[in-house]
């Protein structure tokens, strides 16, 4: 009698483990084909965009379904890393500027030029949306779908507090008048400032812009081949940074991420924020249109400003059964007018030439400022980092060390550079 | 240290001090889930909505399907909670009675080191199984992994309930003829009750707020669970902060109720049950 | 006597989730700890012995000592004050009074949060500009100018221990109540007897009769607590300048930002290591309750 019941417990257990397996899952065979798309820069806004347009797809081909799989932002990257390398079946993935290098060693995207070529929207596509498909071995492995482009929002309201009618043209200004906006006792300050979180994003642009002759295919390098932050100019710009951090920004900065540099910014405690496009919908959303704009990037003292064009786009992993299926929906989704549409709620910059010459939204309003910089290459020249470099990923905490250690006065200019010098080496 | 305060003025103000001190996070992010969007980042301060508004939870349930995701967690969490419980009866009951002193002490020292142990040494190793077994989005199999994740820890607490219970207990059900698992059922149970209620507790809160093992091995955006649904209002354009301090809200309250329930069986069983002495 | 097989059969289940989903996994982790293991190209995956151990404790740039140190800071700073608060509650609670229970409900529900929720909130805050914090003690009168709470090295620990502590003091609160509670009548009145007075009720009756309790729990909240990186990541992502890295939240970058999972992986057998060996040692100088607990 003992024996039986135990036996029978461990019965029950034992199909309880086995259970999972015959559970429902998501991936029935029969009927419509299923593709999977994963998407990385994940925001409820967002993926409400992507659903509709998926929507739209699937009422056009009803016999594909598309799963839309989001997982959060912060794990988003490395989830789909895993997903990869375990050969998860996945047929669309979002492939970002920081992974496609790593995807494309570990073999995981399908090369697109046979696509592209076939493709009749392929000769729209801006000479940057290009070279940013073929960021590594001159290969198309993505199609960009997104352009981040620094810009400069300005509060305008709270510099005509301070008498400021006109905006600042060159880093030098942009620093003038930040600090001379600071009061501290007033807690008004000059610049959102980022501390944490790829802060050398922002700090590159501003440094970097006064070194003349940066190479567009590595701005850590010169066009001579030195490296970049050894340079006279850079040591002098680099030290302005510091004293911009000590003059014009609350010591809090030295560990503002994305939303305190943000809030900062829409609280009006400091007027001046480097970002994004895809930041004017979060501030479109807080303050009234007449209180801010956003102008293009300061001109560095080399006479242009050099700046990173952020990407992200769609490819088709080398598991996915379906290619020409997952193509086709791509080319889709990027097509001039969904990329165009999806761009104006979302943000970012468009792919496509055509809409930029068609399309009044991207060159008036805040947007005029984008549009400047992308088509003025004497003053605003795109530079790229060294995405190839297996030293890429780990330079992040790195830098963020040495620039917070520098800015809190634990070592000096010169230490700092050899460090990142050493670094790179 | 004062073992009874002789002056109950002290007493109140002292509990009053905990109270204030245990409450006011909780009153900021209440609160700022009753600004509207324009008022979250003001400068000063302000401590009071100036026009409560339940926008933010009415953004939270339509726009973000908050509703299905705390479905989701309820289920999972109430499974692996149950499972668990199960489980760690049988397990600390044994551990408790266990005759062999050696083994005792090696078993306990196993339990001990899996609470040695962080998550991320285990999450690829996982994943990659799961994958290999094709256990990706199965709801199961994310339970299978959050009982293992309590089981050690319900255990220890188990086996300590069940040493505070005389073995005569169940040698006397034993002679009266029930077999083993009868006089568990039937004598020794209704007995440790509060103590399992307390290990349903334990287990209830750390699975509900469990975030990454969700992430990693869940797929579809239905399938979600309340903390990855929360994890998923920070996006590169920073943090929603109304629908964020909406969902810590919701997402406090049946932890909040089965606490609520619940203290009174840990303190009652961790009295009854297990703190040895 | 139950048959010693029933015994095992019991155990059986617990065993086997334990082996299946932790044991094996944890056997696989560790193994990555040898391996140069970075998913930024795959292809080079091999052994490699001890690399990852060196190349995480001589890290030029990221200084180990430092994670050491703040582990150990992290962890004393944050056991120390929630025992003492959690006791201190536990001892105010002993009593009961009008809608104790309500009270508790509230005074413990920290406990119920997840350490991510916690980590973000308080980060808010403490924010140097808009915090609450900052406010309160502008408006006290303490501060004059708002304070850096993260952004300051000497600052940055000490204000992600609060929320910690924050966090732990209901735990301890509940365990040592019930412990409290607990202690038998006769005991008391026994020593009454004897003619003990409040203090030395306390000191020969409750905390021996506690004592094995406290260390319990002191044990598993250390581990937990070297554990926990949810908070530090939330607030201030091992910064500034490496002060508030400890062992969990290095090991976060390593696999999250750095796709190494070798270094990661190192780590986490660092910290399993040094917990183990705490334990033991911990278990060995409180030599009488290792009886009790095993």
């Amino acid at each position: 009698m003992k024996n039986r019941i135990t036996v029978l417990f461990v019965l029950v257990l034992v199909l309880l483990l086995l259970s999972p397996v015959f559970a429902a899952g998501t991936k029935e065979a029969a009927g419509p084909v299923n593709l999977t798309f994963v998407e990385t820069i994940t925001s409820p806004s967002r993926t409400a965009q992507i659903m509709e347009l998926i929507a739209k797809y699937e009422a056009r081909n009803p016999n594909v379904k598309i799963n839309l799989v989001s997982p959060p932002y912060e794990q988003s990257d490395n989830k789909l890393t895993l997903m990869l390398n375990s050969n998860q079946e996945l047929d669309i993935i979002e492939v970002r500027d920081h992974t496609v290098k790593q995807f494309v060693n570990n073999k995981k995207l399908v090369d697109l030029t046979p696509y592209l070529a076939a493709w009749d929207e392929g000769d729209d596509l801006l000479p940057l949306t290009i070279a940013a498909a073929n960021t590594v071995d001159d290969t198309p492995y993505l199609l960009p779908q997104f352009f981040y482009v620094k810009g400069l929002f300005v509060r305008t309201d709270v510099l005509a507090k301070y008498g400021f009618t006109t905006m600042p043209k060159t880093t030098d200004e942009l620093y003038a008048m930040s600090k001379a906006i600071t009061g501290k006792d007033r807690n008004q300050y000059g610049f959102g400032f980022r501390g944490k979180g790829s802060s050398f994003k922002i700090s590159d642009i501003l440094i970097l812009s006064d070194v003349p002759n940066i190479s567009a295919d590595n701005i850590y390098q010169t066009e001579d081949g030195r490296f970049a932050f050894s340079t006279p100019e850079a040591r002098k710009a680099v030290a302005a940074y510091v004293d911009l951090y000590k003059h014009a920004v609350p010591s809090d900065g030295v560990n503002w991420g994305f939303s305190e540099q943000v809030n900062a910014f829409i609280s009006g405690s400091t007027p001046f924020l480097v970002q994004d496009p895809d930041t004017v919908g979060m501030v479109a959303d807080a303050l009234d249109p007449e209180l801010y704009t956003v102008i293009p990037m300061p001109i560095g003292a080399s006479g242009k400003t050099y700046l990173d064009y952020g990407f992200a786009g769609l490819g088709i992993p080398t598991t996915s059964k379906h290619p020409d299926l997952a193509w086709d929906f791509i080319s889709f989704m990027i097509n001039a007018e969904n990329n165009a549409d999806f761009c104006k709620v979302y943000g970012p910059l468009p792919v496509h030439t055509s809409t930029y010459a068609n399309d009044p939204f991207f060159s008036s309003g805040v947007y005029k400022s984008w549009e400047t910089e992308m088509s003025d290459p004497d003053n605003y020249v795109f530079v790229k980092y060294p995405l190839d470099s297996p030293k890429y990923p780990g330079w992040a905490q790195v830098q963020e060390q040495t620039m917070q250690s520098l800015l809190l006065g634990n070592t000096t200019v010169d230490q700092a550079i050899k460090s990142w010098e050493d670094y790179w080496k | 240290m004062k073992r009874r305060s002789p002056y109950p003025i002290v007493r109140f103000i002292l509990l009053a001090l905990y109270l204030l001190g245990a409450i006011f996070p909780l009153y900021w992010i209440f609160i700022t889930s009753l600004k509207g969007p324009k008022e979250i980042y003001t400068m000063p301060l302000q401590y009071l909505p100036s026009k409560a508004s339940l926008a933010s939870y009415r953004k939270l349930f339509s726009f973000s399907n908050f509703s299905t995701y705390f479905r989701n967690s309820l289920v999972i969490t109430l499974i692996s909670s149950l499972l668990a419980m199960a489980v760690s009866i049988f397990s600390g009951f044994s551990l408790s009675r266990y005759p062999v002193k050696r083994t005792k002490g090696i078993l306990q020292l196993v339990l001990y080191f899996t609470q040695t142990i962080p998550t991320f040494i285990i999450m690829v190793p996982i994943f990659t199984m799961f994958t290999k077994l094709g256990w990706v989005d199965r709801t199961g199999a994310l339970m299978l992994v959050y009982v293992a994740t309590v089981v050690a820890f319900s255990t220890i607490m188990s086996k300590g309930f069940f040493d505070r219970i005389p073995t005569s207990l169940e040698e006397a059900a034993r002679i009266d003829g029930c077999s083993m698992f009868q006089s568990l059922w039937r004598v020794i149970l209704p007995i440790t009750r509060p103590g399992m209620a307390a290990i349903f507790c334990f287990a209830f809160i750390n699975i509900w707020n469990e975030l990454f093992l969700a992430v990693m091995l869940l797929m579809s955006n239905d399938k979600m669970t309340v903390p990855v649904a929360l994890n998923s209002f920070i996006s590169k354009a920073g943090i929603s902060w109304d629908v964020m301090s909406a969902g810590i809200v919701i997402a406090l309250l049946p932890t909040m109720i089965v606490f609520g329930f619940g203290q009174r069986y840990i303190v009652a069983g961790l009295t009854e049950g297990s703190v040895k002495g | 006597m139950m048959e010693k097989n029933h015994y095992r059969w019991m155990l059986v289940p617990a065993l086997l989730f334990l082996l299946l989903f932790i044991y094996i996994p944890v056997a696989r982790g560790a193994v990555m700890a040898f391996q140069h293991y970075n998913l930024f190209d795959l292809s080079t995956l091999r052994f490699n012995g001890l690399d990852n151990f060196k190349a995480v404790i001589t890290d030029k740039n990221i200084s180990f000592a430092q994670i050491l140190l703040n582990t150990v800071v992290w962890l004393f700073g944050s056991l120390i004050f929630q025992f003492v608060l959690g006791f201190g509650l536990a001892l105010l609670l002993r009593k009961p009074f009008a809608g104790r229970g309500l009270y508790t409900a509230f005074v413990f529900y920290g406990w119920a949060l997840s350490g991510f929720a916690i980590g973000l909130t308080w980060a808010w805050l403490f924010n140097g500009q808009a915090g609450l914090v900052n406010d309160l003690l502008i408006r006290i009168g303490i501060l004059k100018q708002p304070i850096g709470f993260l952004s300051n090295p000497r600052l940055a620990m000490m204000s992600v221990i609060i929320p910690n502590i924050w966090y732990g003091v209901p735990f301890f609160g509940i365990m040592l109540l019930a412990a409290l509670q607990s202690v038998p009548n006769e005991l008391y009145e026994a020593a009454v007897l004897d003619g003990a007075g409040s203090v030395r009720k306390f000191v020969s009756v409750t905390v021996p009769y506690i004592k094995p309790t406290i260390v319990s729990t002191i044990l598993l909240r250390t581990m937990w607590i070297v554990n926990f990186p949810d908070l530090i990541y939330a607030m201030t992502n091992g910064g500034p300048v490496n002060r508030t890295n400890i062992l969990a939240t290095q090991m976060i970058n390593k696999v999250f930002k750095e796709y190494d999972y070798g270094q990661g992986s190192a780590i986490g057998v660092i910290i399993m290591v040094l917990l183990f060996v705490y334990a033991i040692l911990y278990l060995k100088i409180v030599e009488d309750s290792k009886e009790e607990l095993l």
